[in-house]
C-alpha cells in the first residue's frame, strides 16, 4: 500500500518531508545566522541606506543601512522562540481544559465549555491590541497573549476526541478496576489524543508566528531595535512604494515558515489518519 | 461446471519483528467455488483473521502479504493497486469483521449507514433503499427491524452489532462473503436463521462463502470444505463431514475431544490439548504441532515440515505420523 | 445464607422514559448470586444480559431496582467503588475493552500497582504467571492490543480482571472467540479458581453446552425478562418456556443429531 504516498517505517509522506526540510532550513538560518550572513543585524551604516538587494546585501538594507538579511535571520530566532513557547503554552492549557471539559465534575465541565465558546467567539487580535495598549508590551505579555489567543482551539480538538474516548469500554474497564480517574485521563485517554495534539502543534506554531508578526507590526510586540519579523516589516512600512524589499522579504520569511509548518501539520494529519485506518482494520 | 472464484496458493503474511520477519500465516493455499463454502477453524491466534484480511488487502499494521498466486475471478490480487482494491472490496468481496464495531461508524445511525451502502451499490431512491435496509435487517435476524434504523451503534448489544454488520455485508450484494466469527455472539436460534439465509444465497445467487468459526457443530451445518489452522499453518483440509467424521491430524482430534457437549458436566472435566501453542516466529523446521503432539515421531516430526497426505476424496492432512501409518512402515 | 450479590427488581429504560423511542432493556429482573456458586445467564441476543451485568457492577445505573452486596444496599459512589474491589467484570467486546496505547504488560500490572497488591518487584512475575494461566505466552506482555488476535485479547481482558483476585467474577461472553481447546483451558481455570478460592462466577453465554458444563444455576432471559430460572440440570432436561425449548433444539450439531465424533488418539 505505497500508493497513498506513505513511505518507510516512520510512515513519512511528501508533505511532511517538504515541510520539514523548509522548516529545518528556517530554523538553522535563524539560530545559526552567522552561517548565512556575517553582517551585524544592529550595525547601522548611514552610507548605505535603503539599498536594493545585491550580492553584498542579498535582502538589501534598511532606512539606517542595516543588512535586512541579517535582521531577518536574527529576527527569526526571537520570533520562533516566542512562537514556540506560545504554542507549547497554548497546547498545554488547551489539553488540560479540553480534558477537564470532558472528565471534570459537572459544574467545572460546564464552565470550561462556556469559556471555550466565549473564547472562540472573541476577536483576539482586537483583544490583544486592547491589552497591549493598557500594559507595556514585553516578551512575557506577548506569550501570555498568544496562550490566551490559542488555547481554545486546541481545547476544542482535545475535548472532541476525549468525548469519543470517554464512551469506550476501556475507560469503563479502568473504572471497574478501580484505577483513579486522573490516572485514567492521563495514562489511558491522553495517549490516544496525543497524535492529534501533535498535528495541532504544527498548525498552532504557524498561527503563533503570524500572530507575533501581526502584533509586532502593529507596534505592540517586540520593541525596536531588537529585530523580529513583524518589527522589520513595521520599519519598512513607510517605504513600501520605493523600497519593496523592506517589507516583502521579511513577509516572505513569515509566509515560508508558516507554510512549512502547515505542510507538516497536513502531512502529520494524513499520516495519523492513515495509521488509524490501518489499525481499525484489525 | 465449477466456477472457481477464488484461488490462493502459498499465501504468507509476515510481520517485521526483532531479528527479522515473523510469519503469522505460512503458505496457505485455498480455493472457493461459486455457490460453495469454505469453513476455517483452528486455534485462537492461528492466523484466521489474517487470512481474511489478506484476501481484502487490509492486513493491519506493517504486515506483508506474499504468495505465488491469489486469483479472484481472473484478477490477480497480488498486483492490484489501491483503485483496483477499491473496486473489489465491498462490491465483489464483502467482509463481516470479527470486531463488529470496526465496520460501523459510531456517529451515524444504523439506518443511514445501511442506506448509504445500498445506494452506492445500486441506483434507487431513498425510500426504496430504506425498505431494502429494513428487509436486510430482518434477514439478519432482527424481529423489529424498522426500530433499529434510528439507533446508533453504541445503543446496540454485541450480538445486534454483529447482525448489523451481516446486514451491511448482504447489502453490498457481493459474490463472496468473508464472515470472520460473524455469529460468535449470537444465540443459537438466530445463528440457525443466518445459516439458513446463507445457504439460500449460495443456492440461489451462487454466493461464495468463507466462514471462520470455532464451533465445529456450526461448521458442519455450513458445509463445504473445512480448513483447520494451527500456529499459522494449514494442518487439515477437506470436506467438512469427512474431516469431522474422520479427523486425521492430532490437533484436529484434540480439538474435537476438548469440545463440550450438551451432556458434559464438571464431574468429567473437559480435556484441553496439553501445552501451549508456539509463538509465531519460534516454529522450527519441524511440524508446528510437534511440541504438543501425543504421537510425534522422534527425529522426523521435529526435523521436517510435513507435506500433504491424502486421507479421502479431497481430504488431506499435513502429518508425518499419518503418512507413516498409511505407508504401513517406519522410516 | 445471604447472597453475595443480589440485584432486585431491576428495570432499565434507555433514553427519556416517557419518550416514544425509549428502549426498555430490562423489566423487573431479579438475580442473586451466592458465595461459591456459578450462575449462568443465557438468552436471546439483545435480551439485556450485558445491561444487567453492567448494572450489577455499577457502570450503568438502574432506572428502578436495587443492588445489594452481602445484604447491604449499594447507594453512594463509595459503596460502588468498594464493591469493585471484590467484584470484577470481563467485558463482552474484546476489541474495545483494552486501552489501545497501553502495552499488555502495563495494562495487567496497573491494577496491582494502583491497589498496592504486591511489591513492585513481584509485579512482572505475577503478570507472566497470569498470562500463562490464560494460555498466552509471557512475551505477549510487550505487545499492544492491536497486535493480538480477538481470542488473545479476550484472554487478556480476563487476565486483567483476575489480577485483583476478585471474589465475584462476571464474565460476559468470554469464551465465544476461543477455539474449543483454549476454551476448555479457560473453563478449567474458572473451575479451579472456584474450587481453590471459592469465588462466585456469573457466566453470560449463548453457548448452552458451556453453560451446562460450568453452571450450578441458570437464568434464561428473553426480551428483557427472566423467563426461566433454576438448577441447570433440570432446566436442560425439562425446559418449560418455549424460548428455552427453541434454544435447546437449535444447538448446532443437536439440530441434525450429529454428536461430535469420539475419536481416540493411539500412540
Ligand atoms: N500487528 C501485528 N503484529 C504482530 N503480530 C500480530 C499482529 N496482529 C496479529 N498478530 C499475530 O498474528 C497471529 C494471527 O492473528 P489472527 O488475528 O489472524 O488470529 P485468529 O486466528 O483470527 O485468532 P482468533 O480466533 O483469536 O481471532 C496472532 O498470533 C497475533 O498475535
Ligand atoms: N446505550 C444504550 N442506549 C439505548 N439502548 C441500549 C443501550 N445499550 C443497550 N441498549 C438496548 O438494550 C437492549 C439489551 O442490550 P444488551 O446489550 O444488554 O443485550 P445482550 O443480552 O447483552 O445481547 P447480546 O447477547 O447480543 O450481547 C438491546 O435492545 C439494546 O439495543
Ligand atoms: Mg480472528
Ligand atoms: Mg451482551
Amino acid at each position: 500500500m505505497t500508493s497513498t504516498g506513505i513511505t518507510g517505517r516512520l510512515y513519512l509522506n511528501p508533505l511532511i518531508i517538504l515541510g520539514g526540510l523548509l522548516f529545518a532550513f528556517i530554523v538553522l538560518s535563524s539560530f545559526q545566522a552567522q552561517l548565512l550572513t556575517q553582517a551585524d543585524p544592529l550595525g547601522t551604516d548611514l552610507g548605505a541606506i535603503r539599498q536594493a538587494p545585491s550580492l553584498e546585501h542579498p535582502f538589501g538594507t534598511d532606512g539606517v543601512g542595516r543588512d535586512v538579511l541579517a535582521r531577518v535571520a536574527h529576527g527569526g530566532r526571537l520570533s520562533l522562540q516566542i512562537a514556540g513557547v506560545g504554542m507549547i503554552g497554548s497546547l498545554l492549557v488547551g489539553s488540560i481544559t479540553g480534558l477537564l471539559a470532558v472528565f471534570a465534575p459537572k459544574p467545572v465541565r460546564w464552565s470550561v465549555e462556556r469559556a471555550i465558546d466565549i473564547q472562540l467567539a472573541f476577536p483576539y487580535v482586537l483583544m490583544a491590541i486592547a491589552i497591549t495598549s493598557a500594559v507595556r508590551p514585553s516578551t512575557i505579555v506577548l506569550i501570555l497573549l498568544m496562550i490566551l489567543a490559542g488555547w481554545a482551539a486546541s481545547a476544542r480538538v482535545v475535548r472532541s476526541i476525549a468525548l469519543q474516548e470517554r464512551g469506550k469500554d476501556y475507560v469503563k474497564a479502568a473504572a471497574v478496576l478501580g484505577i483513579p480517574k486522573l490516572r485514567v485521563v492521563l495514562l489511558h485517554v491522553f495517549p490516544t489524543v496525543w497524535p492529534s495534539v501533535v498535528v495541532l502543534a504544527a498548525m498552532q506554531m504557524a498561527a503563533m508566528i503570524v500572530f507575533e508578526a501581526t502584533l509586532s507590526f502593529l507596534g505592540m510586540g517586540i520593541q525596536p531595535p531588537t529585530p523580529s519579523w513583524g518589527g522589520i516589516m513595521l520599519d519598512g512600512k513607510n517605504y513600501i512604494t520605493s523600497s519593496w524589499w523592506l517589507t516583502t522579504l521579511p513577509g516572505l520569511a513569515i509566509l515560508v515558515t508558516s507554510l512549512s509548518l502547515i505542510l507538516i501539520g497536513e502531512g502529520l494529519q494524513k499520516r495519523s489518519l492513515f495509521l488509524r485506518s490501518r489499525e481499525s482494520d484489525s | 461446471m465449477v466456477d472457481r472464484v477464488l484461488n490462493v496458493e502459498d499465501m504468507s503474511v509476515k510481520y517485521p519483528g526483532r531479528g527479522g520477519l515473523i510469519t503469522v500465516v505460512d503458505q496457505v493455499s485455498l480455493s472457493v467455488d461459486a455457490g460453495k463454502s469454505l469453513v476455517i477453524a483452528g486455534e485462537s491466534g492461528s492466523g484466521k483473521s489474517m487470512i481474511c484480511q489478506a484476501l481484502l488487502g487490509i492486513v493491519p499494521g506493517a504486515g506483508q502479504v506474499s504468495g505465488t498466486r491469489m486469483d479472484w475471478r481472473g484478477k490477480n490480487l497480488l498486483e492490484l493497486d489501491e483503485a483496483g482494491w477499491r473496486s473489489v472490496r465491498g462490491s465483489e468481496i464483502a467482509m463481516v469483521f470479527q470486531d463488529p464495531t470496526a465496520a460501523l461508524n459510531p456517529l451515524i445511525t444504523v439506518g443511514s449507514q445501511i442506506i448509504d451502502v445500498i445506494r452506492t451499490h445500486r441506483r434507487c431512491s431513498r425510500s426504496e433503499a430504506k425498505n431494502r435496509a429494513i428487509e436486510s435487517l430482518e434477514l439478519a435476524g432482527f424481529s423489529e427491524p424498522a426500530q433499529q434504523l434510528r439507533r446508533y451503534p453504541s445503543e446496540l448489544s454485541g450480538g445486534m452489532r454483529q447482525r448489523v454488520a451481516i446486514a451491511l455485508a448482504l447489502c453490498c450484494e457481493p459474490s463472496l462473503i468473508i464472515a470472520d466469527e460473524a455469529t460468535s455472539n449470537l444465540d443459537v436460534s438466530i445463528q440457525a436463521k443466518i445459516v439458513t439465509l446463507l445457504h439460500e444465497l449460495k443456492d440461489k445467487l451462487g454466493l461464495a462463502l468463507i466462514f471462520v468459526t470455532h464451533d465445529l457443530g456450526l461448521a458442519s451445518e455450513i458445509g463445504g470444505d473445512l480448513l483447520v489452522m494451527y500456529a499459522g499453518s494449514m494442518v487439515e483440509y477437506g470436506p467438512v463431514q469427512s474431516v469431522l467424521d474422520n479427523p486425521s491430524h492430532p490437533y484436529t482430534i484434540g480439538l474435537l475431544q476438548s469440545a463440550p457437549t450438551l451432556h458434559s458436566t464438571r464431574d468429567n472435566p473437559l480435556k484441553p490439548i496439553p501445552g501451549q501453542p508456539p509463538r509465531p516466529g519460534t516454529i522450527g523446521t519441524g511440524a508446528p504441532f510437534v511440541e504438543r503432539c501425543p504421537v510425534a515421531v522422534q527425529g522426523v516430526c521435529d526435523r521436517k515440515r510435513p507435506t500433504w497426505t491424502r486421507v479421502g476424496a479431497g481430504h488431506q492432512v499435513a502429518c508425518h505420523r499419518f503418512a507413516l501409518d498409511k505407508e504401513g512402515g517406519s522410516l | 445464607m445471604t447472597p453475595i450479590i443480589d440485584a432486585k427488581n431491576i428495570t432499565k429504560v434507555f433514553g427519556a422514559s416517557r419518550s416514544p423511542h425509549a428502549a426498555r432493556a430490562l423489566n423487573d429482573v431479579s438475580v442473586d448470586v451466592y458465595p461459591g456458586e456459578t450462575v449462568g445467564v443465557v438468552g436471546e441476543s439483545g435480551s439485556g444480559k450485558t445491561t444487567l451485568a453492567r448494572i450489577m457492577i455499577g457502570i450503568e445505573s438502574a432506572t428502578k431496582g436495587q443492588v445489594y452486596k452481602d445484604g447491604h444496599l449499594l447507594e453512594s459512589r463509595v459503596d460502588w467503588r468498594n464493591l469493585r474491589l471484590n467484584v470484577q467484570y470481563v467485558f463482552q467486546d474484546p476489541f474495545t475493552a483494552l486501552c489501545p496505547t497501553m502495552r499488555i504488560g502495563a495494562a495487567l500490572a496497573e491494577p496491582l500497582s494502583v491497589h498496592k497488591k504486591c511489591p513492585a518487584s513481584e509485579r512482572l512475575g505475577r503478570v507472566s504467571e497470569m498470562l500463562k494461566k490464560v494460555g498466552l505466552h509471557p512475551d505477549m506482555a510487550r505487545r499492544l492490543p492491536v497486535q493480538l488476535s480477538g481470542g488473545q485479547r479476550q484472554r487478556v481482558s480476563l487476565a486483567r480482571a483476575l489480577m485483583l483476585e476478585p471474589s465475584v467474577l462476571i464474565c460476559d461472553e468470554i469464551v465465544s472467540g476461543l477455539d474449543v481447546s483454549v476454551q476448555a483451558q479457560v473453563l478449567q481455570l474458572l473451575v479451579d479458581l472456584q474450587k481453590d478460592l471459592g469465588i462466585s462466577i456469573v457466566f453470560i453465554s449463548h453457548d448452552l453446552r458451556v453453560i451446562r458444563y460450568l453452571c450450578d444455576r441458570v437464568y434464561v432471559m428473553y426480551k428483557g425478562e427472566v423467563v426461566e430460572q433454576g438448577k441447570t440440570g433440570p432446566i436442560f432436561e425439562n425446559p418449560s418456556h418455549q424460548y428455552t425449548k427453541n434454544l435447546l433444539a437449535s444447538i448446532p450439531g443437536a439440530r441434525h443429531d450429529k454428536s461430535t465424533p469420539v475419536v481416540q488418539v493411539t500412540s
